[in-house]
């Protein structure tokens, strides 16, 4: 594992996605070649009220500009502080931090299970591997939100190439139900052979695609999210329970863990 | 000329006053990844019992204005697999080690000094009789004067090199038990630990810690902790490390002044995991700028009114 170090970011792109979803782009950043779909950075907030750093998956990484892509969804004090920013604004950032998924074999069907904001690292693992050369035709995106406008970055995704699957949960956009079931159909009738399964979303989504994945015998890894003081494993703030006994800390044991490798 | 950060506790030499608090920093292995670890005066290890412990179970932080609250439970691998896995990598480390110990009877804390007394890289112990998070022992001792003196007197027949006794907060009187602590034959006494707190989710009316209280810590605690450093350090002879929302330069120099030798610097690791190593590098600034030749002073210089 690299070792984590903290520098001072600029704010060089910000993007107003739907339903206070931002995008932007910080940087330069001289880690940024090392930054590797699942992992995060630990980013410190403007201002002096808010005391812990908040953790952000890699969304996209562009290494021939030093910069990097974190998506958010204002949701607490942190992230609306976040989205107020603007152009040149300075962000220490502390990174790489956390593991990285495994990626399948050339050939194997991926599946990619992403709920509402738990999708930045499903988009960056999807956008390497089809630029390393996987078949984008094997790629099976399943994205689920509530409605129509948390399903982000639908263009960007047509134009990869991969096999896309919005779901909501009004029916608004794609499917109409939970990103779950179009899942499980679709590896009940692929088989289990020859697929993996990521997936990426709120602890209710991600629990589900745990059970549903050991019911039917497939493998995969899903990636956590929890409150997270530290990011580098010393506070232990962030551990989950495991199903052989004992903790892990989410953030340097994971954020990525295998399916049934936690007692979700 | 360069200012000499370095100060001595009960015949142990620091290379400066600088460490880590019990708690947050592990065993140093992550640390040790972030920073050189040489370039602290001491690693205070986390809380080492009898048996290993899980600690409670998740969410066991929460971040509160100025500060945070945690119910981790004295989390660790236990003293044998802290003397098997932790201490070879510790043996490697060119800084002092001062390990802290937890325990739910007198007993415990002496088994477990009892087997350090063995471990010649151990260069003190800290004994944690304030943790707030555990339902027996810990806060029980650091809470009673006469509990406190008796099991330092016990730790004392057992351990050979010097005790640090990590003193509570949550009492009426902090000065009673640290003249108590001193009585029982502590060589230094270090304070604040966390104080007892809660905060709760208005949405589901639970509490935001399973363990429905907690320890608040950071810098919303360093008033209290100062004051109580100094009430300690004009009523007892040891010395003392300051404890309590430590975060910069400005922190650490009222310490001093307040009449700490000493600093643990705590959850300020968890933002930027290198703050001692900036604290020592502009306390030498500050020594300079104040053409003083040594941090020691500095120690109880506080002009009061």
């Amino acid at each position: 594992m690299t070792k984590p170090t903290a520098e001072d970011t600029c704010l060089i792109k910000k993007r107003s996605l739907a339903n206070d979803y931002f995008a932007i782009t910080l940087g330069p950043y001289s880690r940024v070649s090392q930054l590797r779909p699942g992992q995060f950075v630990h980013i410190l907030m403007p201002g002096t009220d808010i005391m812990f750093r908040r953790a952000f998956s890699i969304a996209s990484t562009k290494p021939e500009h030093k910069s990097f892509e974190i998506l958010f969804k204002v949701f607490g004090r942190g992230t609306a502080k976040l989205g107020r920013l603007h152009k040149g604004d300075k962000l220490n950032v502390l990174g790489p931090l956390g593991n990285t998924f495994t990626w399948p074999r050339k050939g194997a069907t991926c599946v990619m299970v992403a709920g509402g904001i738990g999708f930045p690292p499903l988009l960056f693992m999807a956008e390497q591997m089809v630029s390393k050369g996987y078949d984008p035709k094997s790629i099976h995106f399943f994205y689920g939100g509530r409605t129509s406008a948390d399903i982000l970055e639908r263009t960007r995704l047509r134009k990869l190439g991969i096999r896309f699957h919005p779901v909501t949960e009004d029916g608004s956009y794609g499917a109409w139900g939970m990103v779950t079931e179009p899942v499980t159909e679709f590896i009940r009738d692929h088989g289990t052979k020859r697929l993996r399964l990521y997936g990426c979303g709120p602890e209710a989504m991600l629990r589900a695609t745990n059970e549903l994945a050991l019911r039917l015998g497939a493998k995969g890894q899903l990636s956590l999210e929890a409150p997270m003081p530290c990011g580098v494993g010393i506070c232990l703030g962030c551990v989950v329970p495991l199903t052989a006994g004992g903790h892990a800390r989410v953030c340097v044991d994971g954020p990525v863990f295998d399916i049934g490798e936690v007692a979700l | 000329m360069k200012p000499d950060l370095r100060v001595t506790i009960a015949g142990v030499e620091f290379a400066n006053p600088l460490m880590t608090a019990s708690g947050c920093c592990g065993y140093g292995e992550e640390l040790a990844g972030l920073f050189p670890l040489k370039r602290l005066g001491a690693l205070v290890t986390k809380s080492i019992t009898a048996k290993p412990r899980l600690g409670h179970p998740p969410p066991r932080t929460a971040e509160v204005p100025s500060g945070m609250l945690n119910a981790i439970g004295l989390a660790n691998v236990g003293i044998d697999r802290f003397i098997a896995e932790k201490i070879p990598f510790l043996d490697k480390q060119d800084t002092r080690i001062i390990v802290n110990v937890a325990g739910s009877a007198i007993g415990e804390y002496v088994d477990i000094c009892a087997r350090l007394e063995d471990q010649p890289r151990v260069d003190m112990v800290e004994l944690n009789i304030s943790c707030p998070n555990v339902s027996e022992g810990g806060m029980e001792i650091g809470s009673s004067a006469a509990m406190t003196e008796r099991t330092i007197k016990a730790v004392r027949k057992v351990f050979s090199r010097p005790i640090i006794a990590k003193l509570s907060p949550n009492v009426t009187s902090v000065v009673e038990i640290a003249r108590a602590a001193e009585q029982g034959g502590a060589d230094c006494l270090s304070l604040i630990n966390s104080l007892v707190g809660t905060s709760v989710d208005i949405h589901t009316w639970r509490p935001r810690l399973t363990n429905n209280r907690g320890g608040l810590t950071g810098p919303g605690i360093k008033p209290i902790a100062l004051a109580m450093v100094d009430a300690v350090y004009n009523a007892t002879r040891v010395p003392i490390i300051g404890i309590g929302g430590i975060s910069n330069v400005v922190d650490a120099i009222e310490f001093f002044l307040c009449g700490a030798t000493a600093l643990q610097v705590g959850t300020a690791l968890f933002v930027h995991p290198d703050t001692p190593v900036r604290i020592v590098a502009d306390l030498e600034d500050y020594l300079k700028q104040k053409k003083l030749s040594s941090i020691t002073e500095l120690v109880g210089k506080v002009r009061k009114y």
